[in-house]
This record gives structure tokens, C-alpha cells and sequence, in this order.
């Protein structure tokens, strides 16, 4: 009894002490994983991009939305003069062809938009996620029913087609980076809600919680003082692993044109607009696939390597020095509360990710209806078809 | 997602297909100026002529077409009264005789027009085309199940309005007479100067009363042209045409039809489509398509490669894009306004973002700039090349706007190039400069068309355009300009609201002309009266560019439909 005491606060970290020595391991742990660790600095280096760009820019001399049409040649459709797209000592990345907008200034915009999104929508998806996890584990059985069954609706309901409906209904007026986080973060925060009930409800089984409900102590100070530091490791796992899925989510939005609007940059948008372009102007295509790619890897990559330092059972397996009793107990506890959440984490990414890799299809055949309409309703004239109207 | 509208696209294929007409091998080589590819340049009979579609053939009822000049396949199994003439360039915007010995008599002032059918004529089972057989096809668009064509007949004819269609009115419209099999006279509630033009439409072409099925039709229309339908799958996106054997070169001057045989296959993907022709492999080196243009990236692609550029074909359409304005809506009402604003437009960056000087032509007349139109060059706003920002400064100081003004600009989010947010931005960088902040609204595409022609739902500011259903200047600034047009509920393409008596009368008495030559003229005076008005900002005209097989011989791209003409294309 004493052992478990001694033993399964340990993994929650809740006292201030404690909480400095679990960052110290943590912080071991994860500088033990190389690939954590570039990961990492890759991620700190495309946020610190982000937050400069208009600096990034300044030095470069351009911004993001000035044309240059003496930079693109105009016979040929508006490809980029010039080899390699136009790079050079003022454009560093080239220019956009048929506008001739500088790239990396574009590129760099767009990654404070890509970026912001995908953080504000995991900010939402986790505040909600764990506001209803603990509220469904620890409410009465009937709240339990209630908000499990809503966050099963939630989790079914698909990702992307939820978003496009929202994102078409929702006035222009209304700020477009701040309603894609949004949309994102109120549609897809059912995995993190399910991690955090199953936790929770592992959590309340031990002899800690007990204690401090025999003590008096009421749901409240229970919920915030003993449960969500133990909440914090599966879950900052999982929001870890959101990050990546919620950019794949922003870029493909933006793609189906109803993310960010022109001319505010994304890389999704930057993918639309290049995917045409891929055999004339490849560089146009691949800076923006190439950014997202990259950082989508990087948050990946450190996601994992998180969840590695965090892990419930490596930390006890650590501390196991006195009760290893009570520990087994506690590991056993946290390590199935820990392999549930990862049981929901895994198909949970499995279900975003295909939603992701599905949203390509959509993708092709936006590109597709683009081009039909290139080519002939031109020629059909809008006045045929309101003339139609009329008739 | 899919932007373009249903009826839209509809109406694109409609008025895209060209005809692959008929096999009048007898004519000899014909002297094309276009470029058809090297070697043995003479077009021989025979062979089998593919037509690589993104776009299916989903109505092929004459009655149902919507078509400029008859379309481009449906030509090759409807003739018409009239047709367009089947020649490079500006000829080609000519309206010449087909079913008929000549262009139309006009009388009592061009309402009355009468037309002589030439004799001989057959449709594919052998039975003589007669004039009643061309009132009964008239008489069938009128029934509401087989509806899509141009409103003309209903708005000209005497008694059109009220008209319900031969199923439901056995009697037929008195307006139209046939006193012999050869003759039929068409009777206008005002005068039509151009009536010769819409006769080649298909809704002008025979349908034999007997062998008529409804709304069945379609799947196997009686040919009067060089070739027939045999087969016809999936709703129009496989459709196979052979030989008419009935069909005689002797009375169809305009019709080649070199290919025995035809196949439209469509529901392609555009990047597809031109990436087969220019591979041109097997069957694809015999083929061209009629609805696919390339787009400004596969232009960059094809210009670098000598041997791809030779198999482009370059035609111009009658079409203008726009930026139109609601002078109900502030600031747009002031003139001064408008003004600044056609100044500030930067026709460069315009041009750019619709594909680059290869696939549009800056535009500062609302007509195209073709003659057939009456094109009368003015620029009454000179912009330049990149736009005048001092003078839109000058402009809006003067309109009270001295520390700049703050607009909206509606697009739709279609990826046309057209109406699309790439224009919308270019133009949203070129007002920049005189210090016209712009603000985009981008719309879906059925609510973009909702909206802008909705009298009380029109924009201040919109990018439009507009497209000629014959090369006139009268389909073009009517229906934009006249008063009387103006639609309070329902769609309404009068987006200025102008109601000038001036301008109205004037188009009243060009209406009048049978002399297109001079009514031509008069209409592109008109456009040049009302232009001053700046109640749009022309921004530029397409030009279209369009690949073919390699083998594909007699390439003639006229200025009416700015797309190689099927009847007249070789693959032997």
C-alpha cells in the first residue's frame, strides 16, 4: 500500500519537486533519442522561420503578395524566366510563375499559417478531448454514456467532409486562418477525449486517488491536482502526434480551396496552385510539398520520440527501486491505462492518415476540374449558360 | 467541390463540337494556311478520326444543343439552314447557305424571312428533307422536355412566348409556314436583321416527324449531315459516327468529311487529353479533341519542343472577360470611381494570371476585337501596359476618396482562369498601387452565378464574361446594355442597369439592318458610346490553343468558334 503510494504518484509528477526531477528524466530520456533530438531541432528551426518571416523576408528584400510580371515569360504561359525557376540573389527560392511572387517569401508566410493552424487546432482539440475525457470517467454513469457515445459520433464523423461544409457555410468575413483551426480543432478532438477517459478511469483506481478521496478532497481539486498530471504524458503524446496530422489536414483544405484565401500563402494553397505546374516549373511543386513533407516527418519523429520519454512504463521501470510489489501493480495499471491509449491513438491516427491520404483523391480530381475548365467552358461562354438560366 | 455548373459545361461541349463532316473526298486538298503537319500535307478519304473529350456529348438533341454555329460534332450529323463558313480566320465568322440556297430573303422590313430549300437533299434512311420537317425540329424545342437551346426563337418568333411544343399543340406555330416542300417562311414580331445567324443553330435542323421519340431522341437523331450515329453509350461519352451514304458532298459546300469513321470518346481528364496528343500514339496520332484547351503550364511544356508547337492550333473566339460594376452599389456609382479604376487595371499581371500574352490578348472594348463584331479599337481609360495609378489617384481625389478606398471584389472559386481567385488577385495587386485596398470574396460557383445575376443580389464589383452565340456584335451588347432587358427577378445580365433611350433605340435600329457589314459597324460604334460610360473594365480576350495528333491533316480554325472545324480535319 505505502509502496503504490510512494509508486504511482511518481509517473504523475505532481509535486513541484517531483515534477522538476520527471522534466530532468524526461528530458534524459529524449536527448538519449538522436532522431528525437534533429527532429526537434528541425521543428524549432521551422517555427523560428515562422515567427520571422517578415524579417526573413526584409533581408531578402521581397514580400509575399508583389507581382512581377517582368519575371515571367508571358508568351510561354508565365513560366518563370530564367533557370531554376528565377533564383537568384533577390528571389533565393525563384518566383511563382504567371504572377512571378517571390517564393521563399511565400513559403516562409506559409509556414506561420500552416504552423499557427495546426497549433491552435491541437490547443482546441486537446482542451475539449480532455474536458470531456475526465468529465466522462469520473461524472455520474449516465454522463459517462452520454458524452462516450457523443465522442464516438464525433470520431465517425469524417474529417474532411465535416470540414469543407463548415469552412463553405461560414461567412468570408470571418478571419480564415483562425476558422480552419477552429473547424479543425472542434471536429477532431474524439481520440484525445477517449485517451483521456481510459486514463482516467486507470488513474481512479489507484490507491493515491483513493486516498485523497478519503481525505475529503472534492472531484474538482481530485480531477486537477491528482489526475491530469497523470493525464499529461499520454497526452501530450497524442497532441504531439496531432500537430503533423492537423498540417496534412490545413494543406489539404486549402488545397480543396476552402482553407486560407488568396493571397495570403500556404503551403496547401501553394500545392494547388503549383500542381499544374509540376512538368514545366518542378521547383514551384516540390518547395511546397518539400516544406510540408519535412516538417510533417520532423513533428512526427518528435512526437514519437516524446511518447518514448513519457512512457508510463519505462518511467516506472526507472523508478522501481523500493516496492517493486506496488510497482508491478501501478505498471501494470498505467501500462494497460498506457497501452489503451495507445490502442486508441494508433487507429485514431490510422483514421485521420487515411482520411489525409484519402483527401489525395478529392485533391486529383480538383486538379482534374481545374483543368476542364481551362480549357472549355471558355469557349461555351458564359453567356450560353445564363441564357440557359433565363430560359 | 466541382465548380462549373452542369448547365455550364453542358453548354460548353454544345457549342465546342465542331462538326467532323461529311466526306466530300471529291474536294480536293484545300489551301490551308494553318499548320498541319509536315510531309504529304494533301487530306485524303478514310481512316478513323479520334476525338479525345474531357466533357461527354450528354444532349445530342438538335432541339436540346446549345450551340455557337451549329457546334462542332452535332454539325456533323445535323445541317442546318444556315451554317458558319468553314474557313481559316476572319472568313470563317462568316454565316453561308447550307440546307438552304442562300442566307434567308428578308422582307416587310426583316420580319419575314424566307428560305429555299436546295434540292436533293436526304436524311440517312433516304427520305427527302422537307421544309416541314424543319418546322416540326423548330417546333420541338419549344417543349419543355427538351429545353436548352438559345431563347431567340422563343423572344422572335410571333407567338413563341406562348408556344408549348408540338406534343401538347398539334397545330404547330402559325409563324412559321412551309407553302411547298422546299419553302419555308418565318414570320418576327420585329424586325431581325440577323436571323441568318441564328439559322445555324440546331434547332434549325430536320427532324422527321415519324422517327421522332421525345426525349429518346438523342441516342439516335436522324442524320441530314455526312455522318451518322451508331452508337452512342454512357449518356454521350462514347459516341460512334460513320458515313451517311445519303449524304451528298454536291449539296454541302462547308462539310470535308474526310474520316469514314469517328470516335468521340469523352469523361477524359484535360491533363490526359493533352498529354495523349502529344504522345500521339497509335489511334492518338489521329486525333484531335474540341473541348480542351491547353492550359499556361502545358503551353510552357509544348513551346519548348518544336516538334509539339507545330501540332498547335491558335483561333480566337468571340469572348471578353471583365470586371464588371453594380452602380447601385457605393462608391460604383460614381462615375469618377469607375474611372480610377479602369486606369489603375494592370493588364499585364491580368493577362498573366489568365495563362500569359499567348493565351489572351489585352481587351479595352467590351466587343472582341474581330471584325465580324464591328470591333471599333477605343481605349478611352488608358491604362497602359501595367496600369496608370497616378491618374486613378488623380481620379479618386477628385471623387472624395483622397487617402484611398477600401472595395470588394467577387470572384467564384473555380480554377478557370476566368473568374478565378488568380485574376482576382492580379487585379487585387494592380489597384494596390493607386491605393485601392481590395478586399476578395470568393464564392462557389452556382452561388457566384446566383449572385451576379441577381438584380438585387449583384456585387459592386465582379469579374464576368461574356461569349457571342454568333460573331455579332448585337448578341453581345444587347443582352449586357438594353434597358428593356433589365430582369428584376430572374436572371438578369444587364449588370450596369443601363437604360440609355439613346442606346436603346440605336440597338432597335441595327436590328434592322440586313446589311451585316454595316450593322457591324454601327454596333461597334455603339460599344465605343457606351464604354465612355465605364460601366465594365475589359480586361482581355482568350485565345485558345488546342493540340492535335500527329497525323491530323486540313487544320481550319475559324474566328467564329476559335477551334479546329471536324468537318474539315483529314487523318489521311
Amino acid at each position: 500500500m505505502s509502496e503504490a503510494l510512494v509508486a504511482s504518484p511518481a509517473p504523475a509528477a505532481d509535486s513541484s519537486a517531483a515534477g522538476a526531477s520527471g522534466a530532468r528524466r524526461f528530458w534524459r530520456r529524449l536527448r538519449a533519442q538522436r532522431a528525437a533530438l534533429v527532429a526537434g531541432g528541425v521543428v524549432a528551426l521551422l517555427a523560428l522561420v515562422a515567427l520571422a518571416a517578415p524579417l526573413l523576408t526584409a533581408i531578402e528584400g521581397q514580400d509575399p503578395t508583389t507581382y512581377h510580371p517582368s519575371l515571367v515569360d508571358s508568351a510561354r504561359g508565365g513560366v518563370p524566366v530564367g533557370p531554376l525557376g528565377g533564383i537568384g540573389a533577390d528571389h533565393w527560392l525563384g518566383v511563382e510563375p504567371q504572377t512571378g511572387r517571390d517564393l521563399f517569401a511565400r513559403l516562409v508566410y506559409g509556414a506561420r499559417v500552416s504552423l499557427g493552424v495546426a497549433l491552435g487546432a491541437t490547443v482546441v482539440q486537446v482542451l475539449i478531448g480532455v474536458v470531456v475525457g475526465v468529465a466522462a470517467a469520473l461524472g455520474a454513469r449516465w454522463v459517462d454514456q452520454l458524452l462516450s457515445r457523443f465522442t464516438e459520433i464525433i470520431i465517425a464523423m469524417p474529417l474532411m467532409i465535416m470540414s469543407l461544409a463548415l469552412l463553405a457555410v461560414v461567412p468570408g468575413s470571418f478571419p480564415r486562418p483562425l476558422l480552419v483551426a477552429l473547424v479543425i480543432g472542434l471536429i477532431a478532438w474524439g481520440n484525445v477525449a477517449k485517451i483521456t477517459r481510459a486514463q482516467t478511469l486507470t488513474l481512479k483506481g489507484l490507491d493515491y486517488v483513493a486516498a485523497a478521496r478519503l481525505s475529503g478532497w472534492g472531484t474538482w481539486r481530485i480531477a486537477t491536482r491528482e489526475l491530469l498530471p497523470g493525464l499529461a504524458a499520454p497526452v501530450i503524446t497524442y497532441a504531439a502526434l496531432l500537430v503533423p496530422m492537423n498540417i496534412s489536414v490545413e494543406a489539404a483544405l486549402s488545397f480543396l480551396g476552402v482553407g486560407v484565401k488568396p493571397p495570403t500563402a500556404s503551403w496547401g494553397q501553394m500545392l494547388t496552385a503549383a500542381d499544374i505546374w509540376y512538368q514545366a516549373a518542378p521547383q514551384y511543386l516540390l518547395l511546397p510539398a518539400g516544406a510540408l513533407f519535412v516538417t510533417v516527418l520532423a513533428l512526427t519523429v518528435l512526437g514519437d520520440g516524446i511518447r518514448t520519454a513519457l512512457d508510463p512504463r519505462a518511467a516506472s521501470r526507472l523508478r522501481v527501486g523500493t516496492g517493486r510489489k506496488g510497482e508491478a501493480k501501478a505498471g501494470v495499471g498505467t501500462g494497460g491505462g498506457g497501452s489503451t491509449g495507445d490502442g486508441a491513438v494508433l487507429p485514431g491516427r490510422g483514421v485521420p492518415g487515411t482520411e489525409v491520404s484519402r483527401q489525395g483523391a478529392p485533391g486529383a480530381d480538383v486538379s482534374r476540374q481545374g483543368a476542364p475548365e481551362v480549357d472549355l467552358p471558355r469557349q461555351s461562354a458564359s453567356c450560353d449558360a445564363e441564357k440557359e438560366a433565363t430560359a | 467541390m466541382r465548380q462549373s455548373s452542369v448547365i455550364a459545361r453542358r453548354v460548353a461541349v454544345a457549342s465546342v463540337s465542331l462538326v467532323v463532316a461529311a466526306g466530300a473526298a471529291a474536294c480536293g486538298p484545300k489551301d490551308n494556311d494553318a499548320k498541319s503537319s509536315g510531309g504529304d500535307s494533301q487530306p485524303h478519304k478514310g481512316g478513323t478520326l479520334t476525338v479525345l473529350n474531357a466533357n461527354a456529348q450528354q444532349d445530342f438533341d438538335p432541339a436540346r444543343l446549345y450551340t455557337s454555329g451549329g457546334g462542332n460534332v452535332p454539325s456533323l450529323v445535323f445541317r442546318t439552314l444556315t451554317t458558319r463558313n468553314r474557313e481559316n480566320g476572319a472568313a470563317g465568322a462568316q454565316v453561308v447557305p447550307d440546307l438552304a440556297t442562300d442566307t434567308g430573303r428578308p422582307s416587310k422590313n426583316a420580319t419575314v424571312w424566307t428560305y429555299t430549300l436546295k434540292k436533293g437533299l436526304k436524311f440517312e434512311d433516304g427520305t427527302p428533307i422537307t421544309s416541314a420537317d424543319i418546322k416540326y425540329g423548330i417546333e420541338r424545342s419549344f417543349a419543355a422536355e427538351l429545353s436548352g437551346g438559345a431563347p431567340y426563337l422563343r423572344d422572335w418568333l410571333i407567338g413563341g412566348a406562348d408556344y408549348q411544343g408540338p406534343y401538347k399543340d398539334k397545330k404547330g406555330l402559325d409563324s412559321i409556314e412551309t407553302p411547298d416542300a422546299l419553302t419555308i417562311v418565318f414570320h418576327l414580331n420585329k424586325p431581325e436583321g440577323e436571323f441568318p445567324y441564328l439559322a445555324t443553330q440546331t434547332q434549325f435542323t430536320p427532324v422527321p416527324k415519324a422517327k421522332d421519340t421525345g426525349t429518346k431522341y438523342e441516342e439516335h437523331p436522324v442524320s441530314s449531315g455526312p455522318y451518322k450515329v451508331v452508337a452512342n453509350e454512357n449518356d454521350g461519352e462514347r459516341l460512334t459516327l460513320e458515313r451517311n451514304t445519303y449524304w451528298s458532298a454536291s449539296t454541302d459546300a462547308e462539310r470535308k468529311a474526310y474520316p469514314d469513321r469517328i470516335d468521340v470518346r469523352s469523361g477524359l481528364d484535360s491533363s490526359v487529353i493533352n498529354q495523349r496528343l502529344s504522345s500521339s500514339q497509335g489511334a492518338d496520332a489521329a486525333a484531335v479533341t474540341t473541348d480542351t484547351n491547353l492550359g499556361p503550364a502545358e503551353l510552357a511544356k509544348v513551346t519548348g519542343d518544336k516538334a509539339l508547337a507545330s501540332r498547335v492550333g491558335t483561333g480566337h473566339f468571340g469572348y471578353t472577360n471583365y470586371l464588371a460594376f453594380n452602380p447601385k452599389v457605393k462608391p460604383f456609382d460614381n462615375p469618377k470611381v469607375r474611372q480610377a479604376i479602369s486606369y489603375a487595371i494592370d493588364r499585364t499581371s491580368v493577362i498573366n494570371a489568365a495563362g500569359g500574352s499567348s493565351l489572351a490578348e489585352p481587351a479595352t472594348t467590351y466587343l472582341p476585337n474581330q471584325k465580324s463584331f464591328g470591333y471599333t479599337p477605343y481605349d478611352l481609360f488608358p491604362a497602359g501596359a501595367s496600369g496608370n495609378a497616378a491618374k486613378a489617384k488623380e481620379l479618386l481625389a477628385q471623387a472624395g476618396y483622397k487617402n484611398g478606398l477600401s472595395i470588394t471584389l467577387t470572384h467564384s472559386n473555380s480554377k478557370d482562369f476566368e473568374t478565378s481567385p488568380e485574376i482576382a488577385t492580379a487585379v487585387q495587386d494592380a489597384l494596390k498601387k493607386a491605393g485601392i485596398t481590395v478586399k476578395l470574396q470568393g464564392l462557389e460557383e452556382n452561388d457566384y452565378s446566383d449572385k451576379i445575376h441577381g438584380a438585387k443580389t449583384e456585387p459592386g464589383l465582379f469579374l464576368a464574361h461574356w461569349g457571342a452565340d454568333w460573331p455579332s456584335g448585337g448578341p453581345f451588347l444587347a443582352p449586357i446594355f438594353d434597358g428593356r432587358q433589365i430582369v428584376k427577378d430572374g436572371a438578369n445580365f444587364n449588370s450596369g442597369f443601363l437604360d440609355d433611350k439613346s442606346v436603346n433605340d440605336e440597338i432597335d435600329a441595327i436590328n434592322k439592318l440586313t446589311d451585316l457589314g454595316e450593322a457591324a459597324e454601327r454596333w461597334g460604334a455603339l460599344d465605343k458610346k457606351i464604354g465612355a460610360q465605364a460601366l465594365t473594365v475589359p480586361l482581355f480576350h482568350p485565345v485558345y490553343k488546342r493540340l492535335y495528333g500527329k497525323d491530323v491533316k486540313n487544320i481550319v480554325i475559324s474566328d467564329w468558334t476559335g477551334v479546329l472545324d471536324i468537318s474539315q480535319v483529314a487523318v489521311k
